[in-house]
């Protein structure tokens, strides 16, 4: 009798992820594999837009069409896009980690007016045309620099909580055992506290690099204008442009979505543990 | 007719057997406590009693019921966890109560039964509260409470006291066997505390690697050990036990069947260390060939260490086994 | 007498400083400033006071009224759906089923995507005449599919629906968390007292999840209310301003030239999130529960 429970648990099991894995599959998958499909077809199929098995394959084609576009702007774009994902998680990281520690070594009574400041960084929407007017008095407005700083400002608040949570599990003994062997405070921090920080910096590296390189309504504000566009904004651009070129703009989506791809692939983990130790602990 | 008995009953992952062939009778209203050591397998059988880990072969029959494929909640058990799983979002009262709501009891019916346990308890004044406001003592109560209000056939408790400090287990410990001689009930109680098993049990389940080594009274069990992992297990302290001397594989002589003498007797060493604990004292004694034997003296004998002694067993206070078993 | 020796803390205030010069001059600087800049008439070089004009403008236009009721049904549908449907999934995905690890990659990789590129697929897909899922309805069901993205009265809800498809992932994978933290003791006594599974997810699981649903509240309601990306890429507020929201509402004033305008509609959305989410937050701490 042992055998037929085991067995009937072990159907039921079978079934709910049988039944799960279609659901999603045609929930989740399908418009990805419809992206696909639009990006490899020739233009008049994908004009259609039919969800059906490409007649033809024109992978390259379309590939080499799309990067051509403009004088090249989709290379252009994705140069801009890591310049200002580099630049940008880079300041992030190190300035944020820099007052997480101190935020949660140190027991002052600016702690409860920094936190709030803080958590206004998540709640309160930026105000958007009085920071153009910051960026332009600045000279700042329509720049890369500029925009690595705004992406840094915006990344702050996201990244200061995750970095202090994480920072109140590291024993304060370490410091101390540092500081007796004669350690000045940016020593400790950069020798004794950063390289144990490392899981909540590959987490935190990760999700903002996905962010920023996602992000699309920042770049429409700040950088307007061909010079330095970002791969979301050429993608949005094309919209007009291959108005009847679905294939076109569908293969510029699959570019788009590869960085983000990879990074999925090879930080799958520490993405998941860092959306949710910084969403709970906040 | 017996409240409890497990009939060849055996655990395997795959080819190791952790549970391995066990065969037991617990009386109705008998206090039985399975002990051993960290690993043995007595939380796994308990679980096995309850229905929350899957048998391999055997059978369990509770209340001359055949329960062995039931669910736990048709078992006619209630359960006591080590962590006493007292929910933290619900009052002392609704936590008591929560199994009978799951039943869709009458809600008044539920009000009667939860009230009869909180008096039995002396949780009355706290039925209002939630758990983090409680003591450790009051949260084992309750615990026990939650069993009560089930009026099962079995009462299993899973190492209850081993999560309170040492003077709280003490007085825990008898609040257990007086509520035990109040209801009455069939008690299946894991502990690996030796002590907890020697005060509280009416019958005591010796487990060793999966396996029962011996079932009998406490004082069965201290008298008259039937391996030498009994012999070692039970007794505080520890017998002291030697391999193949006197022509057996294992002789047993404890502590406080043995007299010390400055002049002549069995065995001759010299005392490393005297333990004194007050009325009673310890002397660690280094014997040639032998290695260390442990005697007890009175609190007040003035012996030191450094001494040479001699050491004499009363002989009919003297364990030997052979083959593992008693002789 | 004391001698006093000041000691330097290895924890010194000036590590703020790096972050504070950026935060303050591109976050806080503007958002105060946009306090003044919403009483003007502005043009980013001068600014005339006009009081409380652009708020009156706000709240009497009916396209601008509009967009705050739509900007606050967004936020409720997004985060409602995104909440219950995170948690269902969460309980099933810690569940053992066979492909569990699959299925958690699967339903959290749209959460790592472009939204532009999601809005610009889903655009195609809703078309009303080709779009895959129309052509889907007729040849399945028979049944005419409606204009998801061009019928005024459905195109909101149907930038909510590829929003929630988007974001229920990063629900599911924080209610996951919460969901694994709850002990299995809990479950186990549960069990003896033959608790079904429904009653288990409404007594147990449901009550001992509440940090993770604070969370996940708290955050989609503010995303929603601040949305722009997808009602931008799919409909541009449209058709006419039936799916406006204040975040698109401000974009487009802004590209009118109307900048005091733009500022004060930011100044609304700060309200209007303040006015939601701060007294959200109080009332689910008083309701905190330690497991």
């Amino acid at each position: 009798m042992n055998r037929d429970i085991a067995k009937s648990r072990q159907r039921r099991r079978i079934a709910a992820g049988v039944l799960t894995m279609t659901a999603f599959l045609a929930v989740f998958v399908t418009p990805f594999i419809f992206i696909l499909f639009q990006a490899v077809k020739d233009r008049r199929a994908a004009n259609r837009l039919e969800f059906s098995w490409p007649e033809s394959w024109h992978f390259w084609e379309n590939l080499v069409a799309v990067i051509e576009a403009r004088n090249y702007i989709v290379l252009l774009a994705f140069f801009n896009s890591t310049i200002i994902t580099v630049a940008s998680v880079t300041l992030l990281v190190i300035f944020a980690a820099m007052v997480g520690y101190v935020l949660s070594r140190r027991r002052t009574r600016f702690n409860g007016i920094v936190m709030a400041l803080v958590l206004a960084g998540l709640m309160i929407p930026p105000a958007v045309v009085p920071t153009i007017w910051v960026l332009q008095g600045l000279g700042l407005f329509k720049t890369i620099h500029g925009f690595v700083l705004i992406q840094v400002a915006y990344g702050l608040s996201f990244s200061i909580l995750l970095f202090r949570a994480f920072i109140a599990t590291i024993p304060r003994e370490l410091d101390e055992a540092a500081i007796i062997d004669g350690a000045k405070p940016l020593q400790v921090f950069f020798k004794v506290v950063l390289p144990l920080l490392k899981p909540v910096v590959v987490t935190n590296i990760v999700v903002q690099s996905v962010t920023i390189f996602n992000d699309f309504v920042n770049a429409l504000y700040y950088m307007p204008g061909r010079e330095n566009v970002t791969v979301q904004l050429t993608l949005f651009n094309f919209q007009s442009q291959f108005s009847s070129q679905y294939n076109l703009l569908f293969m510029n989506i699959l570019l788009i979505t590869i960085p983000p791809l990879l990074v999925f692939i090879f930080f799958n983990r520490q993405i998941v543990a860092g959306m949710t130790a910084g969403a709970i602990k906040g | 007719m017996s409240g409890l008995s497990l009939h060849g009953v055996t655990k395997s992952f795959g080819a190791v057997d952790v549970i391995k062939g066990v065969d037991l009778v617990v009386e109705k209203g008998e206090f039985c406590v399975f002990v051993g050591p960290s690993g043995c397998g007595k939380s796994t059988l308990l679980r096995m009693i309850a229905g929350l880990e899957d048998i391999t072969t055997g059978e369990i029959v509770i209340g001359g019921r055949d329960v062995t494929w039931a669910d736990p909640s048709e078992r006619g058990i209630a359960m006591v966890f080590q962590s006493y799983a007292l929910y933290p979002h619900m009052t002392v009262r609704e936590n008591i109560g929560f199994g009978l709501s799951l039943a869709k009891m009458p809600k008044d019916q539920i009000t009667v039964k939860v009230a009869a346990a909180a008096e039995l308890l002396q949780l009355t004044p706290l039925l209002d509260r939630k758990p983090k406001a409680l003591s450790g003592g009051q949260r084992q109560r309750v615990a026990i409470g939650r069993t009560i209000v089930r009026d099962p056939e079995v009462f299993l408790l899973d190492e209850p006291l081993s999560n309170l400090d040492a003077s709280l287990r003490a007085q825990m410990r008898m609040e257990l066997t007086e509520l035990h001689a109040r209801i009455g009930a069939t008690m299946v109680y894991v502990t690996h505390d030796q002590v907890e098993a020697m005060t509280m049990a009416d019958k005591i389940v010796v487990l060793n690697a999966g396996r029962i080594e011996q079932v009998g009274r406490p004082m069965d069990l201290y008298r008259e050990p039937a391996t030498p992992f009994v012999a070692g297990f039970i007794g505080s302290p520890r017998m002291n036990l030697y391999a193949n001397i006197k022509g057996v594989d294992t002789y047993g002589i404890r502590p406080e069947h043995l007299t010390l003498s400055l002049d002549a007797g069995e065995w001759g060493g010299k005392v490393r260390i005297v333990e004194r604990l007050g009325a009673d004292a310890f002397a660690h004694i280094d014997v040639n060939d032998l290695g260390t034997m442990v005697a007890r003296i009175d609190g007040e004998a003035d012996i030191q260490a450094g001494q040479q002694v001699w050491a004499t067993p009363i002989p009919e206070r003297v364990h030997l086994f052979q083959n593992g078993v008693r002789i | 007498m004391q001698q006093k020796r000041k000691r330097r803390s290895p924890y010194p205030t000036w590590f703020f400083l790096p972050a504070a010069i950026i935060y303050g001059t591109l976050f806080l600087v503007p958002n105060i400033a946009s306090l003044w800049f919403s009483l003007t008439r502005w043009d980013l070089f001068t600014a005339e006071f006009i009081g409380l004009a652009n708020f009156r403008q706000f709240f009497s236009e009916p396209f601008l009224v509009k967009s705050i009721l739509n900007t606050i049904i967004y936020a409720v549908v997004t985060s409602g759906l995104k909440t219950v449907l995170g948690l269902l999934l969460a309980v099933l995905l810690v569940s053992p089923i066979i492909w569990r690890g699959a299925l958690r990659t699967i339903v959290f990789f749209p959460v790592m995507v472009s939204t532009i590129g999601v809005g610009i697929a889903f655009t195609a897909l809703m078309h009303p005449t080709r779009g895959a899922i129309n052509v889907a309805l007729e040849n399945a069901f028979g049944i005419i599919g409606p204009g998801w993205l061009t019928d005024p009265s459905l195109a909101l809800l149907s930038v909510a629906f590829v929003d929630i498809w988007k974001g229920v992932g990063l629900a599911t994978v924080i209610y996951m968390a919460g969901v694994v933290s709850i002990p299995q003791d809990y479950y186990e006594a549960s069990r003896i007292d033959g608790a079904t599974k429904v009653q288990q997810f409404w007594r147990i699981t449901l009550p001992l999840v509440w940090p993770a649903t604070i969370t996940v509240v708290t955050l989609s309601l503010i995303s929603g209310l601040r949305y722009f990306e997808l009602i931008w890429a799919m409909t541009g507020g449209g058709p006419g301003f039936a799916s406006d929201v204040v975040a698109s509402m401000i974009y487009k004033q802004y590209q009118a030239g109307f900048y005091g305008l733009a500022t004060a509609g930011n100044v609304v959305l700060f309200i209007l999130i303040a006015l939601i989410v701060l007294p959200m937050t109080w009332w689910f701490n008083r309701r905190e529960v330690e497991a």
